[in-house]
This record gives C-alpha cells, structure tokens and sequence, in this order.
C-alpha cells in the first residue's frame, strides 16, 4: 500500500470569475522511505502540488489517499490532525513564528496534538540539539542565521515524530555550505526511514534523490528512479527521529 | 487540555503585542471606569436621600407639611411665607390629628466664650420629643412655660455641643450665643452620630419657637409643620382635611397649584423608587454606550492585529491547529483584554470616586456592584466583540495564508 495515492487530482483556483487550472490531472504514488525530488519551472505547480499532498488545501476534484485514507472527504478537524500527526512541513521561507523561541516553534506542533508526550519539553531539546542548535533554544528567528532558522523549521517538522517530511525549496534561501548541511540533514532523516518529498530547481539537489518526478504545466511529464541512488534496503526498520 | 493550552497560546500572544493589548485595554477601562464613577455617584446620593428620611423619625401615622410648592425637600419658590400659625391651630384642631408641631428653620453661628460654629436652629414646641422620641441625655426638654414666656432656653445637639465645649465644660446653664441672642443651655441630646452620606443629624440647636419668632427671625410664618395623626387609618383622611384648610386659608382659587407640599414615608419612598428607575435607566444607557465604545475598539484592533497574524495563523494551521484552536486562541485574546480593560477601569473608577469623595462636592459611595458589572460586562465584551475577528481569522485556508 503507497502511503501517498493521488489519483487524478486536479486543482483551479478562480478569482474574480478568472478560473486559474493549476494542476491538470497528476496521479502519483509514493511508498513508505522514499526520497522524492519534485523539479519544474516556476509556476508549474509544485507548491500546489505540495500543499495538496500536505492537507492544506483539498483538490478540485480527484481523489488523494493518504495511509490508506481518503483525505479528500475529511472535515476540517480530521485534516488538521492529519497534518499534526503525519506530516511535517519545511519551507524555503522558514516561516517561524516572529519573536518566538526556538524552542517554542519546535513546540508548536505539540500544542496541538492530542495528547502532549509528558516528555515533551525534553523531546524539543534533544532534537534541538540534534539539530545542532543546543545552545541557541531561546533565540528568536530574528536572531538567527538562514542556516539556523531552517534548522529549527526541520527540527520542528520532526517534532510529532511524522511519516512524510514535506520540503518546498528548502535549501533555497541558503547558501551553498548552508544548503549542503541541510541537504545533509536530510539525507540522514532518509537513511533512518523518514519518507521525504523535496521540491527543487537545483539539479544537484534533485539528484540526491532516488526519485525524480518532473513537473510541466501541471501534469507530471517525467517520474524517474536515480540509478546512482543507494537501494533503500526494504528490510530496514523505519527509526523514529 | 486543549483549550488551556489554547489559552496558553493567547496569553503568550498577547506578550508579544503589547502595544495592541494597551489601546484595547484602555478602550474598556475608560467604559468600564465610567461605569464605576456613575455607579459610585448614584449609590451615594440614593444614600444620602435615604439617611434624610431615616433622619426625619417618621411614623406610619405621621406626615410633614412644608411651605411652598414643589415636591417632598425640593420647594419651588424662594423661602415661602404662606405657611401661618392660624393653618397650624386649624389643622390642630381636627378630630383625627392628635399633635401638630410647627417648625422654623435658620441656619446660624452659635459662639461660646472664644468657640464658635455653624448650626441649624430650629424653633419647635415641647411636642417635638415625644414626636421624634429623641432621648435628651443631659437636663430637660424646655417646656409649656418657657414657650409662653418666650424664654431664651436651648437644647443642643451631640455636634455644637463638641465644638462649643471642647474642653468637656459641663454645657448646663452656660450662656450661648445665636445670631444676636444669648440663649441659657437647658438640655443636651442623645448623640445619634454621622449618617452613611456624611449627614450630621446631631448639629442642631431647638428653641421655643415663641422665641423664635420674637428674637431671632422676627418672622411670624413657618418653615414647616409635623403633623402626628391618631392612627396609620386616618393619615389619608386628615392630609385631605389639611390641603383643604391650607387652600381655604391661602384662598387658592380652584385652579391654582397647592402653594405648600406633605412629606410622607410613602411619598418618599416613591420618590426614591422614581429616582431609582430614572438612574438605572441613564446607567444602562452610559454602561451600554462606553462598553460598546470599548467594544467597538476591541474589535477593530483585533481584526487589524489578525490581519498582521494572518502568517502566524497560517504556520499555526499547518502544524495542527483545528478552525476552533484559532477561534480559541484569539477569543481567550479578546476576553483577557477586555477583562483586563474591566479591572484596570474599576481600579481607576474607584480611584476618581475617591478623589470625588475628598473633593465633598459629589456624594460617592462605593458598593459592590460595579465590580460584579465590570467583570460580567467587560467580559461579555470580549467576548461578543471578538467572536468575528476570531471567527475570520479561524476561517483563512491555511495554503492561503501560508503562501
Ligand atoms: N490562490 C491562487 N489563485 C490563483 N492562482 C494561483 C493561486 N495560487 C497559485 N496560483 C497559480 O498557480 C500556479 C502554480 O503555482 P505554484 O505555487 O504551485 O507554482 P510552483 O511550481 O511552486 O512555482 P515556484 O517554483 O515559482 O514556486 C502559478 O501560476 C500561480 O500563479
Ligand atoms: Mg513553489
């Protein structure tokens, strides 16, 4: 069973009697520990695609499973539990909450789970400092480096402890060190099992990957597996962050 | 629990926007301290009136007339001289009046050797104790021979008393003067101590009123007159046969107004009902007015802030948050700064009544009541002008805000 199943999934927005077809038809499927590139021209619709696959937005029409699930007929309540439980969002623009810790914005999604892990304050720490941002907890995003601040959105992404990370350009605001620590980061969080979507424009990122969907006005022109990418052993635990 | 960590969540907010949390809570705290002024002024003078009719000593069978029209104290015209001694002995002699005590009233200094004081005189006969049943702690009543004699005899009150005789000088046969006049102290009144509102029913001086007349106002009409009638039954009966002596004697024609006014219990108590109603009515009218102003404050803020947070909703919404988390949070928002507005506006209404307090001008009394308004309005404010704000910003789709 995929954990994602998009079949058909189409997306138009409509302003001022102006209705705009973004996505066009994309039936997807991807499994449990992979490691997804999502390349294209601006405008293609990945971000569309991404918000879709996260439950921040629902299709026009087609239908979308998630562990089995039709999330396309869940109400408000059960999509944002979803997003709390399941998925973990990176963003090329961070977005943290201003003038918020670092430890409160790895909080966050805690606030809203349905049960807080009695552990919880422990858990934001380690995975802090998993992050390599131990000693920099009570600092504001303000008061952080791009680098930091996108290390504090993944540490956040992880918090729940999700089964798809879901990153949209997320190296894209940083520099090439800050990036190929990032992409670092990431390439870890595969090998121990985490299911990661990544949107690109950088062929070197992209090739990381072991697969590579390629978007064009949105519909899916290419889906292709990196030959170059490791087999990921199907034998292998999924460890928890 | 989710809501509490919701409410966490507000309050953490609030930190973070102090200077919108400032102007909502003083937009609530003007209202909300008017509230508390009013209140404190209205309690005060409905106080004060009731401390006159406690102090009148009023019976169920007994009734006041005073000279000039108007209503209960509030006479119409400038000191009414219609009021005579013919009235009094008219309305004497009716069947279901047992006593009728005329009254004179001047307010005048009062000096002893080198201590002096302002005073209310009033002239009366020897009925005025058994109709006020005001025990006299030192000495006698004057009585039947010093009003014949226009005898210069005066019985003091617990206040000139003090201020006459400071030192604790026996005040018993000592020489006073009032206006002009050297009165000789024949006996002392039973201190009955200062009313609620600050009215002192011990700072009087009563004088025969046969001296009154001769010596020191040289004016032969009255100020009022009590009226005691034989039973609670009669009390109608006998204010009947009394208005229609009064327009006899005053030849009223039957058109013309009553040129005096009765003080009843019952019609002050009318009074004070009226009084009640009309001020309860101009209180919801400014409470309704200044709350919704506060309201009205908290609102527009709230939909400005929740516009400048339409990011950190959208970040919220992505990691979990439900529409009724939003909702929550912004809500506990509205509500803990109106509440704030609400206890910084008492604070600062009690403040003000005080200062009214000390100034003496205003009667103020302070009662519970503005505390328990405040906190239930202030929060009701809260929350009926926060539930739109709080609503919109639940309802943003999450891809929108975020993008
Ligand atoms: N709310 C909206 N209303 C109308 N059009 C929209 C809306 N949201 C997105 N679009 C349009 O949909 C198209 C796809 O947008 P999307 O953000 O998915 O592109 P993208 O592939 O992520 O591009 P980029 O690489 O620049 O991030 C764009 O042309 C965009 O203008
Ligand atoms: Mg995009």
């Amino acid at each position: 069973m995929s954990l994602i199943h998009l079949e058909d999934v189409k997306k138009s927005y409509s302003n001022i009697g102006m209705v705009t077809q973004v996505l066009k038809g994309v039936t997807l499927k991807i499994s449990e520990g992979e490691y997804v590139a999502i390349i294209g021209p601006s405008g293609a619709g990945k971000s569309t695609l991404m918000a879709i696959m996260g439950c921040l937005g629902r299709p026009t029409s087609g239908s979308y499973y998630l562990d089995g699930e039709p999330v396309d007929r869940m109400n408000d309540k059960q999509l944002s539990r979803i997003r709390n439980e399941k998925i973990g969002f990176v963003f090329q623009a961070f977005h943290l909450l201003a003038g918020v810790s670092a430890f409160d914005n790895v909080y966050l999604p805690l606030v809203y789970c349905q049960t807080p892990p009695a552990d919880a304050r422990i858990r934001v720490r380690e995975i802090l400092e998993k992050v390599g941002l131990g000693e920099r907890m009570s600092h504001s995003p303000g008061k952080l480096s791009g680098g930091e601040q996108q290390r504090v959105t993944i540490a956040r992404a992880l918090i729940n402890q999700p089964k798809i990370i879901l990153a949209d350009e997320p190296t894209g605001n940083l520099d090439s060190k800050n990036g190929a620590e990032i992409m670092e980061i990431f390439d870890r969080l595969n090998a121990e099992g985490n299911t990661i979507i990544l949107i690109t424009h950088d062929p070197k990122v992209a090739a990381r990957a072991h697969r590579t969907i390629h978007i064009i006005d949105g519909l899916i022109e290419k889906d292709e597996i990196n030959e170059n990418f490791p087999e990921p052993d199907p034998g292998a635990e999924r460890t928890r962050a | 629990m989710r809501i509490f960590r919701n409410l966490i969540q507000a309050l953490k907010g609030l930190g973070r926007n102090k200077a919108n949390v400032f102007l909502m809570t003083l937009g609530v705290a003007v209202g909300i301290a008017s509230l508390t002024v009013i209140v404190a002024i209205g309690e005060g003078t409905r106080a004060k009136v009731l401390d006159r009719i406690a102090g009148f000593g009023f019976g169920p069978e007994s009734f006041s007339l005073y000279a000039g029209s108007g209503r209960l104290f509030f006479r119409k015209a400038q000191m009414p001289t219609n009021l005579s001694f013919q009235d009094l002995e008219d309305i004497a002699s009716l069947p279901t009046v047992r006593h009728a005590m005329p009254r004179q009233r001047k307010r005048l200094i009062a000096v002893y050797r080198k201590n002096s004081t302002s005073t209310r005189i009033y002239g009366v006969t020897p009925v005025w104790q058994t109709i006020r049943a005001w025990p006299i702690t030192d000495g006698k009543f004057f009585d039947a021979r010093d009003m014949d004699r226009k005898n210069k005899a005066a019985v003091l009150g617990a206040t000139p008393i003090k201020n006459l005789f400071p030192d604790g000088e026996d005040p018993l046969g000592k020489s006073v003067r009032i206006g002009n006049v050297f009165f000789k102290v024949v006996g002392v009144l039973e201190k009955k101590g200062l009313t609620e509102s600050g009215y002192d029913p011990d700072n009087r001086v009563l004088i025969p009123i046969s001296t009154s007349v001769a010596r020191l106002t040289h004016e032969a009409h009255l100020h009022s007159i009590k009226v005691q009638a034989m039973s609670p039954e009669v009390v109608e009966e006998t204010m009947e046969a009394t208005r229609r002596i009064l327009r006899r004697n005053h030849n009223l024609s039957s058109i013309a107004a009553d040129d005096f006014r009765f003080v009843t219990p019952t019609g002050i108590m009318e009074w004070v009902t009226e009084q009640k109603q009309a001020m309860n009515r101009m209180l919801i009218l400014i409470s309704t007015v200044s709350l919704l102003v506060g309201g009205i404050v908290i609102m527009n803020i709230m939909l400005v802030s929740i516009r400048e947070r339409i990011h950190e909703i959208g970040v919220r919404r992505c990691f979990g948050a439900r529409r009724l988390d939003i909702t929550q949070q912004f809500l506990f928002e509205s509500v803990f700064v109106s509440m704030l507005g609400g206890i910084v506006g008492t604070v600062l209404g009690v403040v003000v009544s005080l200062i009214l307090k000390r100034t003496d001008m205003i009667p103020v009394q302070i009662t519970w009541e503005p505390f328990v308004l405040a906190g239930i309005f202030s929060g009701a404010v809260g929350l009926v002008f926060g539930i739109q704000p709080a609503r919109k910003a639940a309802n943003w789709s999450p891809e929108e805000t975020i993008r």
